[in-house]
């Protein structure tokens, strides 16, 4: 009894080792993502009122929240589905980026992030997006 | 159209309505309003155009007021099922025979939308091209309006002429001027008045041969009249309403009215649409002209026979919208 129980113990030991190193690992290394110094400084150009954060709250509910999840926790009904970690938005790693930094992210996307620049096409929206995002911090 | 009485309320409703639509200058919160938000940091800036009035091309049998951007192209799946009377015999109409149309569309420009699709029923090819040229503008604009026409095809095969004895006879056409206002961020409304052409009508002579006359069945032209609204629940699904009034009077064959209600769910891609609809021809001209389900109870005009309503069926429309 004993041999089996240390055979299965290997068994589960050797299979979460193997995911950690394979499977998981990559999910926990970000790629880094490179914002060109014009749209790091970029301004933003609304204001961060009840009016903008609504109208960015109605955009992140239609287009982000699939995969970011409500609260930008990265825990959208289509985030398991995603090669790339929609990460969590609530976080210094997100909040600490300018506003510039989020936008340009927005409008070109890489990889699973899809671009906006077309289905957004106003810039000023893009905006109102950022200023919602602002209201996810923790 | 059965009920004058009906017809009358429904009449100076819809036009109550239209008036209202106009003339209400009540201004949009600026929750919906992007240009609110730019205004709040410089105030010398020009009013923009009110967004998402509504956030799909379709409000269940009718058009929106809303054009998509450019270079938007869209696949249109729209379904109905049969109508509901029959009970658990055909499973509410789930298992009666369906009327279905796929449709694409296309931006090729700023405020155009151009489209082909093809329905079921009598294997109809339609054409269509929608163009906003008015949008709700604070100060500026109280409503925004959108012409939508379309050229239909009846392209059922007719080898011995029997259907047909002209080729365009096949031709039908759908003329709409579709008026909208955001009332709030939450409710919008529009009124869409609209004419309907026929090509061919049935008839048959009438008197002796010393006088012979043509009885027409229906007039070549219809005028109608549609009201919609949708009204936001949450971000993404709204509840939608629609109600559509025949305002001409035929010989015989008078089109019933329609009223539909459902919900919409929106996705940055999609948006679906599930309702109760008494319109199963899914092309305006032929449910304008054609409707035999009614919401409601009437007297039939030629036997005099009282005629029970709510003939409804179960509808859906599907659209995958992509970005060029």
């Amino acid at each position: 009894m004993k041999k089996y129980l240390f055979l299965f113990s290997a068994l589960v030991i050797g299979f979460v080792t193997l995911n950690v190193l394979s499977g998981f690992s990559p999910l926990q290394t970000k790629k880094p993502w490179t914002v060109p110094d014009a749209f790091k400084n970029k301004k933003n150009a609304v204001a961060s009122d009840a009016a903008s954060i609504a109208a960015g709250k109605e955009l992140w509910s239609t287009h982000c929240k699939s995969c970011h999840g409500a609260k930008g926790l990265g825990d959208g009904s289509k985030a398991a589905q995603l090669k790339t970690e929609p990460g969590d938005f609530s976080k210094a790693d997100t909040q600490s980026q300018s506003d510039g930094s989020m936008f340009y992210k927005i409008s070109e996307g890489r990889d699973d992030m899809p671009s906006f620049k077309k289905k957004i096409p106003e810039q000023e929206d893009i905006w109102n997006l950022v200023n919602f995002m602002r209201t996810l911090k923790k | 159209m059965k009920n004058s009485n009906i017809n009358n309320t429904w009449l100076s409703g819809s036009l109550c309505l239209v008036f209202l639509l106009l003339m209400v200058s009540t201004q949009l919160s600026a929750q919906g309003d992007s240009t609110a938000a730019s205004t709040a940091k410089a105030a010398p800036v020009a009013p923009k155009p009110v967004k998402n009035t509504f956030q799909s091309v379709w409000i269940i049998d009718n058009q929106t007021v809303m054009v998509p951007v450019k270079g938007t192209f869209e696949m249109d799946i729209m379904h109905r099922f049969g109508v509901m009377t029959h009970g658990y015999q055909d499973l509410y109409g789930f298992f009666a025979p369906s009327n279905i149309r796929l449709g694409v569309d296309y931006a090729p420009i700023k405020n155009l939308y151009v489209g082909i699709g093809l329905t079921k029923t009598d294997m109809l090819w339609d054409g269509s091209v929608k163009y906003a040229f008015l949008k709700q503008t604070p100060r500026k604009y109280p409503v925004s309006v959108t012409y939508y026409g379309n050229m239909a095809i009846d392209s059922r095969k007719d080898a011995d002429n029997s259907l047909f004895k002209y080729g365009s006879q096949r031709f039908s056409f759908f003329n709409q001027l579709i008026i909208a206002r955001k009332i709030s961020d939450k409710l919008s409304v529009q009124v869409a008045p609209s004419i309907s052409h026929q090509n061919s009508v049935p008839g048959y002579y009438t008197g002796d041969t010393s006088n012979l006359k043509v009885f027409k069945e229906m007039k070549f032209d219809h005028f109608a009249l549609a009201v919609s609204a949708r009204y936001k629940v949450t971000t993404v699904t709204s509840l939608l309403f629609n109600y559509d009034q025949p305002l001409t009077r035929h010989a015989t064959n008078n089109p019933n009215p329609n009223l539909s209600l459902g919900l919409e769910f929106n996705t940055s891609n999609h948006s679906f649409q599930l309702f109760v609809t008494n319109y199963s021809l899914l092309s305006p001209q032929r449910n304008n002209l054609y409707n035999t389900n009614s919401p409601f109870d009437y007297t039939n005009s030629v036997t005099g026979q009282k005629v029970h309503g709510g003939q409804f069926l179960i509808g859906f429309n599907i659209t995958r919208l992509w970005n060029y």
